[in-house]
């Protein structure tokens, strides 16, 4: 199947305007599959670190969200072991004038303001709220060890 | 319009009278607020929800099929406001800024080159464009063709003709083309002689030919001269670049070999380079494992040697320089020896260093005590001095004091004082001095009383 003019677009402004601390790169061979990173922003305990995730754009996109995982691992409440994402906009919320850049942004401020009361790695949220310190100080070195090559 | 009615409507996407505007190729960016948010193209037939969002009519049918159901309500994919209505008319200024976005014809790759307003391209493929692919009238003939192409008489165009000259199958559509441009055996004639020649013996031609324009074949030395090849030869006779050109290549040719010789030499000095970094790693190591080898030896020997004499040291150390021979001697390696025996010459010169020092410092030792005895003794005279002074002092007090009274009586008994100072003089010898003078300053006194 032809690939939608929208996604087309979607990539080439991609590439064009790259959004600030975060890039997305199609793959040659499938043109619905990205390679992702984003920068851990500032005055976060990710800060520095660099994470990379992969994007997929279903068939049906964009009247499905994109399908979007962590490959680092990260220690974030909202965040699972297998890289999964608790984040409204990807599941329930999903609108079809949303689009790859606004959905990275949206991960890249929830790097920034985790959120252990909606939790999806219930060990981290349930650390987060007992001891916030301890956590962050985790976060950070789970992000030097595993975000900083 | 309610929702179910504006689902109900036909979209008309479908159909293959209308060209795709989405797959068009827009030639100019357009502005942000012309294109849908949702399929990213310039609005097509936009229509508006109660917020005043509009989307494509197609774009807001699919999003409310996919998001409609299964909730209570649809929401505007930009606003999220809940959304019961659909208004069909938006202002007419949007769809004319829509329509005049310049697109290029999608018959570009059969070769029209238009480039029309959106609006009018609907148009422009229907009638005017002459490379739109029409299927071919024949009915056992499943190719296309293009608009112009297509004869009169509704025949097909597909049928297959030998090129007369070149003896190669033309489709008809392409034969008159084919016979005006492209066939090779079309003559042509030569740019710089004027000459004809076949199209498929041009190449060949121009490579020989007397009128084009050559280079001099001594520009490579800079020879700047560009002539016709006829006149060329003539030139060359007389181009002092070429005379001199053996030479040149002679020059090259030597230039080439050091080149290659001082390549050689980089080489076998890298080589060099890197034995020399080996030695020297070599050294550094082995010069380690001996320090470490020292240091274990060093601490027991110290305390020895701050006890000994500087010949007893010299004897030592002439033992243990051979000891510390014997020990690196299994280290075969000539350069290691020397490092070693360094090694221990040095140590010697620290051994004697140290036992100058630990001389030095009981020579002081000695001379500090010698001092503090004399010092000593001198104290003892001095206290003994002091004790005799205040004897003496003691002893001559009451005599004194006899002799003012005397004087203060009688002048005549001034004899008697003289003779009690003399046996005063008698007691203590070193104050005499000292009573006479008081005595003398006495009688002064007397006499000035006088």
């Amino acid at each position: 199947m032809a690939l939608p003019k929208r996604i087309i677009k979607e990539t080439e402004r991609l590439l064009a305007e790259p959004v600030p601390g975060i890039t997305a790169v199609p793959h040659e061979d499938n043109l619905r599959y990205f390679d992702v990173t984003i920068h851990g922003p500032a005055q976060s305990p990710y800060e520095g670190g660099v994470f990379h995730l992969e994007l997929f754009l279903p068939e049906d996109y964009p009247m499905t969200p994109p399908k979007i995982r962590f490959l680092t691992k990260i220690y974030h409440p909202n965040i699972d072991r297998l890289g999964r994402i608790c984040l409204d906009v990807l599941k329930s919320n999903w609108s079809p004038a949303l689009q790859i850049r606004t959905i990275l942004l949206s991960i890249q401020i929830l790097l920034g303001a985790p959120n252990p009361d909606d939790p999806l790695a219930n060990d981290v949220a349930q650390r987060w709220k007992e001891d916030e310190a301890a956590a962050i100080q985790t976060a950070k070195e789970w992000t030097r060890t595993h975000a900083m090559t | 319009m309610k929702l179910d009615q504006f689902l109900a409507m036909d979209v008309g996407s479908e159909d293959d009278r209308f060209l795709d505007l989405r797959a068009l190729e827009y030639i100019s960016d357009y502005d942000d607020h012309l294109m849908c948010p949702i399929c990213h193209c310039p609005f097509i037939r936009p229509v508006r929800l109660e917020c005043d969002h509009v989307f494509c009519q197609t774009c807001l049918n699919s999003a409310i099929r996919s998001f409609a159901t299964g909730r209570d309500g649809f929401t505007c994919p930009t606003c999220r406001t809940p959304t019961r209505d659909v208004y069909l008319n938006v202002p007419r200024l949007l769809t004319n800024m829509c329509d005049e976005i310049p697109v290029r014809c999608p018959f570009s790759s059969e070769g029209c080159k238009e480039v029309v307003p959106r609006g009018h391209i609907q148009s422009h493929a229907d009638k005017y464009c002459g490379y739109k692919l029409m299927d071919c009238p024949s009915a056992s003939c499943d190719l296309r063709t293009r608009k112009k192409d297509l004869s009169p008489e509704d025949k097909c165009m597909h049928e297959l003709h030998k090129c007369l000259r070149c003896d190669e199958d033309i489709m008809e559509q392409d034969y008159e083309r084919h016979v005006q441009e492209l066939c090779p055996s079309l003559k042509t004639t030569c740019p710089d002689c004027q000459v004809t020649v076949f199209r498929k013996a041009l190449r060949e031609h121009i490579e020989a030919c007397p009128e084009a324009i050559h280079p001099c074949s001594a520009s490579k030395y800079g020879c700047p001269v560009k002539m016709k090849r006829a006149e060329l030869g003539t030139h060359e006779q007389s181009c002092p670049l070429i005379t001199i050109g053996p030479y040149f290549e002679a020059q090259n040719s030597r230039l080439d070999s050091m080149e290659l010789t001082v390549r050689h030499l980089q080489q076998r000095n890298e080589i060099f380079e890197d034995g020399l970094a080996s030695i020297r790693s070599t050294l550094v190591e082995s010069s380690r494992a001996f320090s470490a080898h020292n240091s274990s030896n060093t601490p027991t020997t110290d305390t020895n040697d701050t006890l000994d004499t500087p010949s007893e040291i010299n004897r030592r150390s002439t033992p243990r320089s051979t000891t510390t021979e014997d020990s690196t001697t299994p280290l075969s390696n000539a350069t290691t020896y020397l490092l070693s025996l360094h090694e221990s010459l040095r140590e010697e010169v620290a051994q004697l260093s140290h036992a100058i020092t630990d001389l030095d410092a009981r020579a002081s030792m000695a001379i500090m005590n010698e001092c503090l005895r004399l010092k000593e003794d001198m104290a003892h005279t001095n206290a003994a001095v002091n004790s005799v002074r205040m004897q003496v002092q003691w002893l001559m007090n009451p005599r004194l004091h006899q002799g003012q009274r005397a004087a203060g009586a009688d002048t005549s008994t001034g004899a008697q004082s003289g003779s009690a100072g003399r046996t005063g003089a008698g007691a203590g010898p070193s104050s005499t001095g000292l009573l006479r003078l008081r005595r003398l300053s006495d009688t002064g006194r007397e006499g000035t009383k006088l």
